[in-house]
């Protein structure tokens, strides 16, 4: 294969190889490192890219982590300092609560150390009054004043934060529904009530004459000690509520119990907690009791407006929101609420206490129990399978009888806690996932230890807040979305530019790959044009050169070459000048000599002709038989001379390309006819028969008609000296396709197979082929086939003869016999 | 017309001389010249009936001299044979376009010249 390509290189010309060699050996290689170089640089390119690329999105990845543990971390920070902040508000509301619980302590031992006197009493009621924000939305906004927010007017003040006062709109609200002075058998002695001395007087001993019917206060009075206070807990009318879901959430239905934002115009919880201590006179003997219907409502007040976000107070709580305050009492009973049908409260029409919301389960089960469900409630373990798990039962929320009571409130597992961390009158919180949302919820002790309240650390009960997770590190997820925004900013920048950069490598290396395709077919023309200018340069006068050699080699000698350049061409050319300049000289100069020994040769030749022409033909008087018989032999002497010289002549004619042939229509028979009249009288000597065998239809050939002839006596004397006498010889013509073929075959002594080729060399020694010497000039076959070949013809030598050709023949022993064969063509006749 | 008078022109001796002698013996007055001017002038002079021509001569050749006679009028209507050792074609045609009658090639036997001759007389 590879060899295959190299011979086909091989035979190639200077110019193609000069290309090739140069392609191979410039563009490609250049192609090459130039494809290598764009690749490297494309790819380096590329991988810069991917690194930037990923680094960038390394950097992103270590921002998101910082900015999800900072996040995490002041989330946290804030959780906590939210928590704090929201622990230490339910710390203070709970003493606060505690301190206004106090003062109706003190206020009622100051009572009590009057003696009973209406007018007194009424002067209490009428001037121990309380602010309340009024919650009616047609009333809530009327008084509101423009709260503005003042701003610092000193710039070293930094980070400056005013929140104006509260400008709710409220009204004085006497702080006791009701103001009474008892005797010893619980009639009443004196009473204010509804802002007057009522002359309503009954027997508190008896639970019917009691708010809602539910008082149970007498009973404990008689233990009263001077100076100790009896505190009943919160006693009022229970408010039903209902609550329904939608979509949205949950909702609270128009007609149920007011719940602030979530139902303004409901109506509120009223409840009351009356306070007692006993009266004695001035023997010191017991006389009665004062007691004192604290309006639950300022107790309710502390909480009602607490909104533990940034705006911290609000008119309408939102007990959907999760972010309020609301009271139990030290029973775990709901003493305050943002939505009032969860208060506690009593059947007024029979004093007795509406069971808290439990769970559907244990619903059932008090369904089961066939108790009624007040004594199934009472019968109730505390805080027994607390979870979020359960769900409120449906029948008590049809009821609308959903009051909350922690001990039995199985569906919040908050209550266990808020019970649980109060047990030691402290304060504290936990987390807790509440309708779907992460709650805060904290929880603190009311430390108001008065009458049976001091049974326990819980003392009052405990003030608990809700607050939403979420809302209090809202600013730590306002910084998270921003990071998070940035972050994803940034990524789709580093992307874009990442993708730019891609873009603009592959641009730039798109833009390489043509510069350097540009280069590579400019530096392939620039080759393949140096290339060609160099091989005209080198074949240009090589080609001159062989042209003119060729030239030389048909006879034309005055050759010269006109190359300027002085390298190895120039030098060559030169020789080649020089040498044909020299072959030329030598040419004429061998014409020449020819022509002159010709000329030099046939004047003596003249002379002895001349004489012995004369004598012969009795010019010089009559001669005797034997003279005549030599001269007759010196006069074949001169024939022969003169024969070699016309050879010589032909011969040195052919051989300097001098041979000019006239040319015309010559009848083939006419050729054959005069050749074999010239040798008729040689044939005839040797006793051999001459065949003639021309068609007559054959056409007649354009051919110098002497040279022919010449040719056919060349050939039919040789057959007739190179045969045994008495031989036969054919002449034969005929037309194949374009070609008029002679043929001269004999029955002669034939030419041996390593002289075929030989015979038409000239000086061949024929002789040396024969047992006997024939003689001959050795040159009639040279010049039968330089006139054949003139003539653009073909000559060639059979030997011996297939008898099958001949069958006339008679062949064998010493006739071997021998076949010339000319081909000439018909319509050209080359060289002419 | 008879020929009685040849002009033999030939710078070889010993051939002019064997064809005087044997064109004298034969009854032909014979003129001899071994040059081109001398050939001209014994043609002018004499007014040979056949002029037998070398090509190769001294001073003038037989070419030249065929032209010189063929162009004069007293001169053009004597034919001219050459008889030249210059056997070439280019030769031999370079004779006739100077305007030769015949052109011989040496050698040829007396016999053959005179038959040559003796051609020119029958007209």
């Amino acid at each position: 294969m590879l060899k295959k390509i190299y011979d086909k290189f091989l035979n190639l010309g200077i110019l193609p190889k000069l290309i090739i060699s140069y392609l191979i050996l410039s563009v490609i290689p250049l192609i090459i490192i130039g494809y290598i170089a764009t690749e490297n640089l494309t790819d380096t390119g590329f991988q810069a890219a991917r690194r930037a690329e990923e680094m960038g999105k390394e950097n992103l990845k270590a921002a998101e982590d910082i900015g999800k543990t900072s996040i995490a971390d002041s989330v946290q920070a804030l959780d906590r300092k939210a928590k704090e902040a929201i622990e230490l508000r339910t710390v203070e509301l709970a003493a606060r609560i505690a301190d206004f619980l106090y003062e109706r302590d003190r206020e009622i031992l100051i009572l009590a150390s009057f003696n009973p006197d209406p007018e007194r009493y009424l002067n209490v009621y009428r001037t121990t009054k309380k602010d309340v924000i009024v919650t009616d939305p047609r009333e809530a906004g009327k008084s509101r004043r423009s709260a503005v927010k003042l701003q610092t007017r000193n710039p070293e003040n930094k980070e400056w934060r005013n929140f104006p006062p509260l400008d709710f709109h409220k009204v004085s609200k006497p702080i006791y529904k009701e103001i009474t002075f008892i005797d010893l058998q619980g009639r009443e002695k004196i009473k204010i009530a509804d802002g007057r001395i009522s002359n309503n007087l009954t027997d508190v001993s008896r639970k019917e004459n009691t708010y809602c019917r539910a008082e149970d206060y007498f009973p404990y009075l008689a233990n009263l000690k001077k100076g100790e206070i009896y505190v009943s807990r919160v006693i009022g009318a229970y408010v039903r509520g209902w609550l329904y879901k939608t979509r949205e959430g949950i909702r609270v239905k128009r007609e149920s119990a007011y719940a602030g934002k979530e139902n303004p115009y409901g109506k509120k919880f009223e409840g009351i907690i009356r306070w007692v201590t006993p009266i004695y006179d001035e023997k010191g003997k017991k006389t009665g009791y004062v007691t004192m219907a604290l309006d639950h409502t300022h107790v309710m007040e502390y909480t009602d407006h607490v909104f533990p976000t940034e705006e911290r107070f609000t008119v309408l709580s939102d007990g959907g929101s999760g972010n309020y305050a609301f009271i139990w009492d030290v029973n775990d009973q709901c003493v305050a609420h943002a939505r009032d049908f969860f208060i506690c409260g009593f059947d007024p029409q029979t004093g007795k206490e509406v069971p808290g919301w439990l769970s559907q389960e244990t619903y059932d089960d008090y369904k089961k129990s066939g108790m009624t469900l007040e004594k199934f409630v009472q019968k109730l373990p505390s805080f027994r399978n607390f979870t979020l798990k359960k769900s409120g039962s449906i029948e008590q929320m049809k009821a609308g009888e959903i009051s909350l009571d922690c001990r039995v409130l199985d569906t919040a597992p908050q209550c266990q806690g808020w019970h649980e961390g109060t047990e030691n009158g402290g304060s504290g919180s936990f987390l807790l996932l509440w309708s779907g949302l992460w709650k805060l919820t904290t929880y603190a002790a009311i430390p108001y230890y008065t009458g049976p309240y001091g049974n326990s650390k819980r003392g009052f009960g405990y003030v608990t807040i809700g607050a939403n997770v979420d809302d209090f590190h809202k600013d730590a997820n306002i910084t998270k979305a921003k990071i998070e925004k940035s972050i994803l900013e940034q990524g789709k920048e580093i992307v874009h530019a990442n993708s730019k950069t891609r873009q603009l490598i592959s641009e730039r290396a798109l833009y390489n790959r043509h510069l350097i395709l540009i280069i590579s077919l400019l530096a392939g023309f620039c080759i393949i044009g140096m290339s060609v200018v160099i091989s005209f340069n080198l074949t240009g006068p090589l080609r001159r050169l062989t042209e003119s050699a060729v030239s030389m080699s048909k006879g034309d000698f005055d050759q010269s070459i006109d190359v300027k350049s002085k390298d190895e061409i120039g030098q060559l050319a030169k020789s080649f000048n020089e040498m044909a300049k020299a072959i030329s000289e030598i040419d004429r100069m061998k014409s020449e000599f020819v022509t002159i020994a010709s000329h030099e040769l046939r004047t003596p030749i003249q002379a002895m002709m001349l004489g012995v022409s004369g004598i012969l033909e009795g010019y010089s008087g009559e001669i005797d038989e034997e003279v005549r018989e030599d001269l007759a032999l010196a006069k074949v002497g001169i024939e022969r001379l003169l024969h070699l010289v016309e050879n010589l002549l032909d011969l040195s004619r052919i051989e300097a390309q001098k041979v000019e042939l006239n040319l015309s229509r010559t009848p083939v028979a006419e050729i054959i006819d005069r050749a074999m009249a010239e040798v008729s009288d040689l044939a005839l000597a040797h006793g051999h028969t001459i065949v003639k065998n021309v068609p007559a239809d054959i056409p007649d050939i354009p051919v110098d008609k002497d040279r022919m002839v010449q040719v056919m006596i060349n050939l039919l004397s040789n057959s007739i000296k190179y045969s045994p006498d008495g031989g036969k010889i054919i002449v034969k013509t005929a037309k194949e396709g374009n070609e008029t073929i002679f043929t001269v075959a004999d029955n002669g002594y034939g030419v041996p197979e390593w002289a075929k080729e030989e015979v038409f060399k000239k000086f061949f020694q024929a002789d040396s082929l024969m047992s006997h010497k024939v003689g001959g000039s050795g040159l009639g076959l040279t010049i039968t086939k330089g006139f054949v070949e003139k003539h653009g013809g073909t000559i060639r030598c059979e030997s011996p003869v297939p008898e099958e050709y001949y069958p006339d023949f008679p062949l064998g022993g010493e006739r071997k016999g021998a076949i010339f064969i000319i081909c000439l063509p018909l319509t050209d006749v080359g060289n002419v | 017309m008879a020929i009685k008078k040849i002009l033999v022109v030939d710078d070889d001796k010993p051939i002019s001389s064997y064809l005087i002698r044997k064109f004298t013996k034969l009854g032909y007055t014979v003129y001899v010249a071994e040059d081109g001017e001398e050939a001209v002038q014994q043609a002018f002079s004499n007014l040979p009936d056949i002029i037998l021509l070398d090509v190769k001569l001294p001073r003038l050749s037989g070419i030249e001299v065929c032209k010189r006679l063929k162009a004069d009028d007293k001169t053009k209507d004597i034919p001219i044979l050459m008889l030249s050792a210059k056997a070439q074609s280019f030769e031999i045609n370079e004779g006739l376009e100077a305007g030769a009658d015949k052109y011989l090639c040496k050698p040829m036997s007396f016999p053959a010249i005179l038959d040559e001759i003796r051609a020119y007389d029958k007209q």
